[in-house]
């Protein structure tokens, strides 16, 4: 248990040392990097471990006769939160997520710290100390926060209240529901029922098993079945069908969404929001290829009252592609991402 | 004897009059079909000759004849919207909702009655026996009052909405007629039986009247159960209609109109909803009595009830998230641009405060549980894990209400390089939440396990074994849970939906078979001494309030989703909303018009607290001293 514990103080204080580092930019946040894909994951990962190393650094000061008072721990670990979300983790995230993971965090060091009234008491004792001011030092700092608190409260409200030039926030939604059904080329779709024609078997039926099989191993960037290559001339049907789609987004949509498709095209950051990155498990991954259908037909324009504030400059494709083509493309755009269209059954 | 016999015949007179009650409204009921039919056909005949016109059910696709008028097409004027100098829409939702909070409070609580005055029959202990029966009379006493102030809601809701909404509510009623009278009836049903079962009360406390008493409680449920599922019928007629073809026309068939898509979905959830709510006020209820207390025993006695009262809530709030799940999912398969709405589009911003009401629960609910491992001599050994629990409980609930759709300013959205973040926005889709969400449930789990055990040794020989079998068993459904969830990402979405069948029967396996292990671990176990009731930390009793508090806010926060995803329909796709009020809310808006909902049925449900402690002002001090103990005892209260 010691030897855990004591691998758990190094860990501590590697990583303090490390986010002390990236807070006052002698490390590179990129130090340790976030790995594309694992992302997610190592954050968290990376979090338990600091919460295991915490522990056994309050442990090892206990052993050696210098605890570390639980107020400071409690302050301590919540101030940590903050800065690794602040300086740990990139692209940087928008203060509005940062406030409710502080609160959350807020919330679960109160938990934490008076989850019993030994804890609570430890916690307290410093906060009653300085109420009750029977020292000097306590007298001293009870004056102090009588003339700092309304300041730093005024200086809050102050800045709340000045006018800003900021741009506003946006709540935008990046998903509006579709209409039930569509109207491209004279002929109307219902996106509920609809199906891509060319996502077909060697028969000609449509058949998303065999298509799912057939498609680029997601985030991996290789073939799931080495012969299914579209590039291959000598390859029909479905895959003929990809590699005809591809043609049409590599002359159409590659400039803005990106030969990754990653919506990091060469015109890309020329927008703000960027074009859609289709690699993200929240885009093509969460929708029908009816809804993909419907937003690549009408583009921009056509969104709905709901998708304000309309923040996208996709051309209504309707008006340049055939359906035929923009069905094919959308194929592709599965194909290549290795992600499957949402269904139903 | 011959008085016992009388009491008996009367309290099976009783009992029979209740299942008469019950039956009253189907009998009553039994030619309104055939007149709803015919009356409507006669009218086709007049009209058209002897030509009977057909029409197709817009969800089951059948056949039926036409014998109701099409929905109206109403038009903004006095006709079909008046209007005071105010909002209409806004003083409906609020008059809704109060007769749904009180609804709700007074259809859960009989359900606890049931259940706790069947724990005090079948216990062996007679002085928890007696506790449990009071209990249950106390929570009677409660709703009896609260029962009144439904009715009332109840009528100023319908006057409400014929007064703002005649043309809908007209056609609502056409649609309904042949079982309006049938909720009518059940409504009499429902206060017939409340009173036998209240005023009964004392005459039937023992023995085999008893019996007969509880089964009252069982037809009371029964009655209750109904009458709600009939008033759901309304709003599933609302969200996905059937029974009607596309013109609105009823075609005949009842059964069509009340069973939607979304019906029976409803139905659970609500059931399991009230529940939850109804365990949260009672809660909220025993929380303030314990914080008002001025004696030892009436913190004792308050601290048992709020206990008792959060065990089941929480019981039926754990399955909860299941059923909203499957409601959910049965919104998606009826139409995709409502569930889109919902958790992607327009009202995805409120499902993420939904998903933050939900976390608050199950924080409360832990948070309870170690504050009263804190009155239990021998829990001290879990102290020092708690803090892991939090860990795990902040984990899953920063991945739960982590939005896919960010709040930012345009500056933050390009330093951030896309409308999605590659980190976070990863947690901001189904399958992580699904993992998040699991991984609360199943430490809210251990902690009850904790609790459970907290002043118990187990003296089975084979402690050991289960000590490790059990540690080795959540161990497992932590990664098995967290697996699945990462798993979701590489599978195609049906199946990624399946998923959560297995997640969830992680969860629930760490519920039933941990709790079965646990409690045959701690049969004979030696204890490391009592519960000390009363004994409990203050801050425990807000977290009680905070329980509660978030219950009422987060079920009016869903009644407004569920309602507002019907966008510009009075009914889904049949009749259009055509008043200027047919737009749907701006966040801010509605989280205050919920705060204030939640404001308002708190202040009147002090009133009726208030009212109900008036009457136990009156009790004679014997009456109340008279409960042996004093200070209830562990025993077998959980």
């Amino acid at each position: 248990m010691k030897a855990l514990m004591s691998l758990g103080a190094l860990i501590g204080v590697a990583g303090l040392v490390l986010l002390g580092g990236m807070i006052f930019d002698v490390i590179p946040s990129t130090t340790v990097r976030l790995v594309e894909g694992y992302m997610p994951m190592q954050m968290l990962f990376e979090f338990a471990c600091f919460v295991a190393g915490f522990a056994g650094l309050s442990y090892m000061m206990s052993a050696v006769g210098m605890p570390f008072p639980r107020f400071w721990q409690g302050i301590g670990f919540w101030a940590f939160v903050l800065l690794y979300l602040k300086y740990r983790v990139y692209p940087p995230i928008p203060f509005s997520v940062r406030a409710m993971y502080g609160t959350v965090t807020l919330v679960a060091v109160f938990m934490w710290i008076s989850a019993n009234e030994e804890d609570w008491k430890k916690f307290k004792q410093p906060i009653m100390n300085v109420l009750d001011a029977q020292t000097g030092m306590n007298k001293l700092l009870r004056y102090a926060y009588l003339v700092l608190l309304p300041i730093l409260i005024g200086g809050f409200s102050y800045n709340a209240m000045k006018p800003k030039s900021e741009e506003p926030i946006e709540l935008r939604t990046v998903h509006p529901a579709p209409p039930a059904s569509t109207k491209v080329h004279g002929k109307t779709y219902t996106l509920q029922t609809s199906q891509n024609p060319y996502r077909v078997n060697p028969e000609g039926k449509y058949d998303q098993e065999f298509s799912n099989a057939n498609i680029v191993e997601q985030g991996m960037g290789r073939l799931m079945k080495p012969n299914a290559n579209p590039w291959d001339d000598k390859n029909t049907g479905y895959l003929k069908y990809v590699r005809e789609g591809g043609e049409i987004f590599f002359q159409n949509c590659h400039f803005c969404h990106g030969d990754n498709l990653n919506g990091r095209g060469l015109h890309a950051f020329a927008f703000n929001p960027i074009p859609a990155n289709f690699t993200d498990p929240g885009t093509i991954a969460q929708l029908q290829e009816t809804f993909i259908f419907w937003r690549v037909s009408k583009g921009g324009i056509g969104l709905p009252n709901e998708g304000f504030p309309w923040a996208s400059v996709m051309p209504p494709w309707e008006q340049h592609l055939t359906v035929d083509e923009i069905w094919k493309v959308i194929l592709f755009e599965y194909w290549h991402t290795g992600y499957y269209p949402r269904t139903w059954d | 004897m011959g008085l016992l016999t009388g009491k008996r015949v009367f309290s099976i007179m009783a009992l029979c009059m209740m299942v008469g009650l019950l039956l009253l409204p189907i009998v009553v009921a039994l030619p309104s079909p055939a007149i709803g039919e015919e009356a409507p056909a006669g009218d086709a005949v007049k009209k058209d000759g002897d030509k009977v016109e057909k029409g197709r059910d817009v969800y089951y696709k059948t056949e039926g004849i036409v014998v109701g008028a099409p929905a109206p097409k109403t038009t903004d004027g006095p006709k079909d919207y008046p209007r005071y100098n105010f909002e209409s829409r806004v003083l409906l939702w609020f008059a809704n909702q109060q007769h749904l909070y009180y609804g709700s409070f007074v259809l859960a609580v009989p359900i606890f009655c049931m259940i706790i005055e069947f724990m005090g029959v079948v216990t062996k202990d007679k002085a928890l026996a007696k506790r449990y029966d009071q209990l249950a009379y106390d929570f009677i006493k409660i709703s009896l009052t609260a029962y009144s102030l439904t009715a009332i809601l109840g009528g100023i809701l319908i006057f409400t909405f014929l007064t703002l909404y005649p043309a809908f509510f007209g056609y609502l009623s056409s649609i309904f007629r042949p079982v309006m009278h049938i909720y009518a009836l059940m409504f009499v049903a429902e206060s017939g039986t409340l009173y036998i079962y209240y005023y009964g009360w004392d005459k039937m406390k023992e023995g085999f009247l008893k019996w007969i008493h509880l089964s009252m409680s069982v037809i009371l449920n029964i009655i209750g159960t109904l009458l709600m599922f009939l008033a759901n019928s309304w709003i599933g007629f609302m969200m996905s209609p059937a029974g009607v073809d596309e013109q609105g026309r009823y075609l005949g068939n009842i059964w069509h109109v009340i069973h939607t898509a979304l019906w029976n979905p409803l139905n659970l959830h609500r059931i399991l909803g009230n529940m939850a709510f109804g365990g949260g006020v009672v809660a909220a209820y025993a929380a303030y009595k314990f914080l008002a207390a001025k004696t030892d025993e009436d913190r004792a006695h308050y601290d048992w009830m709020g206990y008792i009262a959060m065990a089941l809530g929480v019981s039926f709030l754990i399955p909860l998230p299941f059923a909203g799940y499957w409601l959910m999912r049965e919104v998606y398969a009826y139409r995709q641009q409502m569930g889109i709405t919902l958790m992607g589009g327009l009202l995805a911003w409120l499902f993420i405060i939904q998903a933050t009401m939900i976390g608050i629960l199950f924080l409360s609910t832990n948070y309870y549980l170690w504050q009263a491992m804190g009155r239990m001599r021998g829990a001290e050994k879990y102290q020092r894990y708690i803090k892991y629990l939090v860990f795990l409980l902040v984990c899953g609930f920063l991945v739960f209400i982590t939005p896919h759709t960010m709040v930012m300013s345009p500056a933050e959205l390009k330093a951030m390089g896309g409308q999605q973040h590659p980190v976070l926005g990863n947690f901001g889709v189904m399958s992580a939440k699904n993992g998040g969400i699991n991984v609360i449930i199943t430490t809210t789990v251990l902690s009850f396990v904790w609790y459970m055990r907290g002043n118990k040794v187990s003296t089975v020989s084979w402690a050991k074994f289960g000590n490790i079998f059990m540690g080795v068993f959540f161990a497992c459904a932590y990664v098995n849970i967290i697996w699945l969830a990462i798993y979701g990402y590489y599978i195609p979405a049906n199946v990624r939906v399946g998923l959560s069948v297995p997640q969830v029967a992680t969860t629930l396996s760490c519920l039933f078979f941990m709790f079965a292990l646990n409690s045959v671990m701690m049969r004979g176990a030696k204890q490391m001494g009592p519960i000390e009731w009363g004994k409990i930390s203050v801050r425990s009793q807000y977290a009680l309030i905070m329980l509660a508090t978030a219950f009422t806010w987060m079920m009016a926060l869903m009644g407004y989703i569920r309602s507002s995803v019907r966008l510009f329909w009075h009914v889904n796709e049949i009749m259009r909303d055509n008043s200027p009020w047919a737009y749907t809310h701006t966040v801010g808006f509605a989280a205050n018009m919920i705060s204030f909902n939640v404001l308002f049925f708190w202040i009147s449900i002090l009133f009726v607290f208030w009212m109900g402690s008036l009457a136990a002002k009156k009790v004679p001090v014997e009456a109340k001293a008279g409960i042996p103990g004093n200070v209830p005892q562990p025993a077998a209260s959980h």
